[in-house]
């Protein structure tokens, strides 16, 4: 019943930014969504809100897709618009594509997503180009860590050609909170079952940190089940994860992208310009597997979690 | 090809749709449940190689032999298992479990895969083993998702599985379908067998019937109509085939009460028709021999006349006399053959003979006639033999060389032999130079009575009975008898016989005899007559060749003149005597009293054929009468010699 009530709105949303298509851009927000999928409408629909609760009416707003966006570039129909905001990879390369001559704000990206793009563009982030990163910082999760394992002496990390340059900082952030960081690299996926004993084989947690070619949805299942099986609490970025098996994951919903995103928008509307570096997510979810935590020994209340990682990041 | 019986014909049509479809059937059955048996294994082949291949995940993704090994021990326990291997994804064998005689070959293959092995009668199934695909439905990995794609196979399960059960099952279905086809079929064996007699049984009996009526046994026909059915499915027919045979048998009886009636009449005509012929001969016999009587006392009379002295004047009439009396006696005697051959009761006797002393007698018989009539008689010597009767023989030239001189006035008659020795007969020819016959009577002169140039039937020229004597005795003899002739110019008469070479002296019969005539002069006569006129003739006749005669009127007499001592050289009898007494019984008697073989004849009026008959069993000649004098005394010098 929701869905369906999810699925009305975006559709009226996109009947209202088609009308809106026909006329020359008029509107002060340009919003570009890479795809109709849930978490997309989702952001959308909370980033719409959010402008509106901060006074800006529904008419200053268009939402086209990647390809709409080509086309009116390609016609000049861009129009005099003032801020555009890419939701997703898609949508943030098609920005890319186009000279919007206005700020771009991508949102909904992963952090090695939005390097990526800028080293293809040849562009770099400032106050004209940012993004609002899906990532969880290093320094979150390992307060997470500690917060739901306080028993953890080491943590297991599994790393990719994506993510292992974040090991310098993870190792610096684990220190701090006297953690140690058992480290696998894994070239190819066939050495994935070799790495992965590796880094559970001691370790008291298990930190998924996002890479491709670790993380996939072909090998997920053999990881949580040998994590499962080594009796390692596994610790993941992204509620499907917890679906699947993890005992726990802390990321950030879409609603609360789009809240955020809302209100970086209306900064910008004010003052012309974007955060120069790319910002982390300032709110978030701890989602708990009951079962593989009961499992594992463990007594978690996601809730609680995040309430207490809130407090501990003095967040409201 | 042998044709095939009606029964076989019903048998086969009943028979042949119904084995077509339980065939059809029965295959059509047995192929679906192999199909489904086929299926259904190799469904549960694939199952359990996917079950293995999905077990087997997890322990291929960790490397953990003995994990897989576990498996694929425990895979073996299914049914008809009888090769497990777990292999990575390098073709490493990891785990396998089973005889290795039964492993396929292998190879590395991202695709389910099958196949055969028909030496060992396994089936192998190979399934690849894949890292099980979750939906993240992440933000994170959506771009990279395809790089990752390609490899998802951890390995590969193969399971070898024995085809023993499927085989016997299908084994066992065959025979349970044969079996079933097999009962369908007797089954509808008996059915067209029942059904078959149905229609056969009522055809036999239409068979039967139409046989009867052919057989013309109506009556037994008639005593089954009753027995059909109103249920039999060719009631219709036999009620038609009964209601034909009625009507053919209806019209058969009046066809033969119409048969019977007309045969009745014919045969009430023929029996007429015989009294009257009957009658006829009886009159004929009976003139005849009273005819004879006076005729054969006047011919004996005047043959006696004319052995006296006279004067020339009443010699000549004597001679007229003679003459008269000649072609009456010549009449009666054409009469007398005719009615013999009539009657059948002229005996051939075939025995070879020399013609030449058949033509000697005839010269002698008729040379006379000829010279009379100032006629040239030429009989051409001949020494050929013939197979034939020689007294039939003599009588059919006696009468065609008396027709000859009959019908001739001028010129001569021939008589002469023609040999056709390669085809072994010879023909005797009578030519003469006479009137002829017309073209137009060549084929009636063979009638009796038919004479030509004769249509005042002058008695003197015969009763027209000669050319028919001829042509019944030829025919007796069968011996062809051909006639040419031109009106005016002459005839030729053949008669054509088998030709023989010259046999022994022993068998000749014919001739000869008159070289070694007796003398009559003084031999004793005993003659048995009871015909007084007749007796006296004959005595003054036999008195005038100079014999002793002694006349009696019949048996008794002639008994009491033997028993006085009259010893006669030989005896002359009539045969009918007074009372019941005939002459061979008379002479028979008087043979005995005499107690000797004395030589002896018979002479009689009648023409009655056992007469001849029984003369011929008593080895007597017979004379009919009227009797040539001639004659009479050619016969008493050849009995006396005898």
């Amino acid at each position: 019943m929701r869905r369906l009530l999810r699925h009305l709105i975006l559709c009226c949303l996109l009947g209202m930014a088609l009308a809106a298509s026909a006329q020359p851009l008029s509107a002060q927000v340009v919003l570009v969504s890479s795809e109709s999928a849930p978490a997309y409408a989702e952001t959308t629909r909370s980033l719409l809100d959010a402008l509106q609760r901060s006074g800006l009416s529904a008419g200053a707003v268009d939402v086209l897709s990647p390809d709409e966006l080509t086309r009116r570039a390609d016609a000049g129909r861009l129009g005099p618009a003032r801020i555009f905001v890419g939701l997703g990879v898609r949508a943030t390369q098609s920005l890319l594509a186009v000279d919007v001559n206005a700020p771009v704000l991508s949102t909904l990206i992963p952090r090695r997503s939005f390097e990526q793009l800028l080293r293809a563009s040849g562009r770099k982030a400032s106050d004209q180009l940012s993004a609002i990163y899906l990532d969880q910082s290093l320094r979150r999760q390992i307060a997470l860590v500690r917060l739901a394992l306080p028993q953890a002496q080491q943590i297991g990390v599994l790393l990719g050609p994506d993510s292992v340059a974040k090991l310098p900082e993870l190792r610096t952030q684990a220190q701090g909170a006297a953690l140690l960081v058992r480290p696998a690299e894994v070239v190819s996926d066939q050495a994935l079952f070799p790495a992965l004993r590796e880094v559970l084989d001691g370790s008291d947690v298990f930190l998924a940190l996002a890479d491709p070619v670790v993380f996939n949805s072909t090998s997920i299942q053999n990881i949580l089940l040998s994590s499962f099986r080594a009796r390692v609490p596994m610790m993941a970025f992204s509620t499907a994860y917890v679906r699947a098996g993890a005992s726990l994951a802390l990321y950030s919903s879409p609603t609360q992208v789009g809240k955020q995103a809302g209100l970086v928008v209306m900064a910008a509307l004010r003052s012309g310009h974007l955060p120069e570096q790319p910002i982390e997510p300032d709110d978030f979810l701890v989602d708990v597997n009951p079962n593989v935590t009961r499992a594992l020994g463990l007594t978690l209340d996601g809730v609680e979690l995040r309430q207490a990682l809130r407090r501990l990041e003095r967040l409201p | 090809m042998k044709t095939l019986d009606i029964r076989a014909r019903m048998f086969l049509a009943a028979m042949l749709p119904l084995a077509l479809i339980s065939t059809l059937l029965a295959s059509w059955a047995l192929f679906a449940r192999y199909d489904d048996v086929q299926s259904a294994y190799e469904q549960r082949n694939r199952l359990v190689s996917r079950q293995i291949a999905m077990a087997s995940e997890y322990g291929l993704f960790a490397g953990n032999r003995t994990q897989l090994q576990g498996l694929a021990a425990s895979a073996l326990h299914e049914a008809d298992v009888r090769w497990v291997g777990i292999i990575d994804r390098q073709g490493l064998v990891l785990a396998s479990a089973g005889n290795p005689l039964d492993a396929p070959a292998l190879t590395a293959s991202l695709l389910a895969a099958q196949g055969h092995m028909p030496r060992r009668r396994l089936d192998w199934v190979s399934q690849p083993v894949l890292a099980s695909d979750i939906a993240l439905d992440d933000l994170f990995d959506g771009a990279a998702e395809p790089t990752v794609r390609a490899n998802r196979q951890l390995g590969q399960v193969v399971v070898a599985f024995s085809r023993q059960t499927v085989d016997d099952q299908k084994l066992n279905l065959a025979l349970g379908g044969a079996v079933i086809g097999g009962l369908s079929l007797l089954f509808g064996m008996m059915l067209a067998l029942v059904l078959s007699r149905g229609v056969l049984l009522p055809i036999a009996r239409i068979s039967s019937l139409v046989h009867q009526i052919g057989q013309a046994d109506f009556q037994q026909v008639h005593a089954q109509r009753a027995q059909i059915s109103p249920t039999d499915p060719l009631h219709d027919l036999q009620v038609s085939i009964h209601a034909m045979s009625d009507q053919i048998w209806a019209t058969r009886d009046e066809l033969q009460a119409q048969v019977a009636l007309a045969t009745q009449e014919l045969r009430d005509k023929k029996e007429e028709a015989e009294k009257a012929n009957l009658a006829k001969s009886r009159f004929l016999a009976a003139a005849s021999h009273d005819l004879r009587q006076p005729t054969h006392a006047l011919g004996l009379f005047v043959s006696r006349l004319a052995q006296l002295e006279h004067s020339a004047q009443t010699h000549a009439l004597i001679g007229n006399v003679q003459a008269s009396v000649q072609a009456l006696q010549n009449l009666l005697d054409g009469l007398l053959d005719v009615s013999r051959l009539e009657a059948g009761a002229v005996q051939v006797n075939k025995r070879p003979f020399a013609l030449a002393a058949l033509f000697d007698q005839l010269a002698q018989d008729l040379s006379d006639a000829a010279r009379d009539k100032g006629l040239a008689l030429r009989i051409r010597p001949t020494g050929a033999w013939v197979l034939s009767d020689a007294t039939l023989v003599y009588r059919i030239l006696l009468n065609l060389v008396n027709n000859a001189i009959r019908y001739t006035e001028h010129g001569g008659v021939l008589v002469a032999v023609r040999q056709q020795r390669a085809l072994g007969l010879l023909q005797i020819q009578v030519w003469d130079t006479g009137v002829g016959i017309a073209p137009e009577h060549l084929l009636v002169v063979f009638n009796e009575f038919f004479q030509v140039a004769n249509a005042a039937r002058d008695r003197t020229k015969g009763l027209g009975l000669g050319l028919s004597i001829v042509r019944r005795t030829a025919d007796l003899l069968g011996h062809p008898v051909t006639l040419t002739s031109r009106l005016g110019a002459g005839t030729r008469v053949s008669l054509t016989l088998p030709v023989i070479d010259q046999p022994s002296a022993s068998e000749v019969v014919f001739g000869g005899e008159e070289n070694t005539l007796a003398d009559l002069q003084g031999v004793r006569a005993l003659v048995v007559e009871d015909d007084a006129l007749a007796l006296a003739a004959l005595q003054s006749v036999l008195q005038g060749w100079g014999m002793q005669v002694v006349g009696v009127n019949g048996t008794l007499a002639a008994l009491q003149q033997v028993a006085q001592g009259v010893r006669p050289d030989v005896i002359v009898s009539d045969y009918r005597l007074p009372g019941d007494a005939n002459g061979i019984d008379t002479i028979r008697q008087l043979r005995s009293a005499l107690n000797a073989d004395v030589p002896a004849c018979l002479m009689s009026g009648d023409t009655d054929t056992t007469l001849i008959g029984q003369a011929q069993a008593a080895k007597l000649s017979l004379l009919h009468k009227p009797v040539r004098p001639a004659k009479l005394r050619s016969l008493l010098r050849r009995l006396l010699v005898e």
